[in-house]
């Protein structure tokens, strides 16, 4: 039973990369790709953390953990940049 | 079977934010999309057993460097097209 719940969570978490990289390759405007590479660092935080269980390692929680901290800075950076730029 | 399928997605992931980085007009998006192949090698190198390596990727690649990059477009003036 969880191993079928883990391998759907995978098949799902790789159609929304599928999908959000296409977003970052059509999208129009600038804050299509912003909102493209926010919904991406959520789906590789949510995938470093399924590895993490499938692996048996918890110690890959550690760049999940800093890479969701240092890319919430850069979210919130490029969208101050967006509001104040232009 | 599943960690090899996500290793082709994220290394074919890398590739078209490559050519997207170099191929793109606006130089905000063409940033965004080099800060989003270091995302991407940042998760493939977990997905490749280097935690260590992956988590030095993840805090300068993808987050220190964008935000250089964004600060040096803000102060040559040069983001509005």
């Amino acid at each position: 039973m969880a191993d079928t719940i883990l391998l759907f969570a995978g098949l799902l978490i790789l159609l929304s990369i599928v999908l959000s990289v296409l977003r970052l390759v059509l999208g129009p405007t600038m804050v299509d790709r912003v909102v493209a590479i926010d919904t991406l660092t959520v789906i590789s935080l949510s995938l470093v953390a399924l590895y993490a269980h499938l692996s048996g390692r918890f110690v890959y929680l550690d760049v999940a953990l800093v890479y969701g901290l240092l890319s919430f800075l850069a979210v919130l950076a490029l969208a101050r940049f967006l509001e104040k730029g232009r | 079977m599943l960690a090899e399928l996500f290793i082709l997605v994220i290394c074919a992931s890398i590739l078209v934010s490559g050519i997207l980085a170099v191929s793109l007009r606006g130089l905000m998006a063409a940033m965004i999309s080099a800060g989003l192949a270091s995302l991407f090698a940042a998760v493939s190198y977990v997905l490749l057993a280097a935690p260590d390596v992956a988590m030095a990727e993840a805090a300068i690649g993808a987050g220190l460097s964008t935000l250089v990059f964004l600060y040096a477009i803000r102060k040559t003036n040069a983001g509005k097209e």
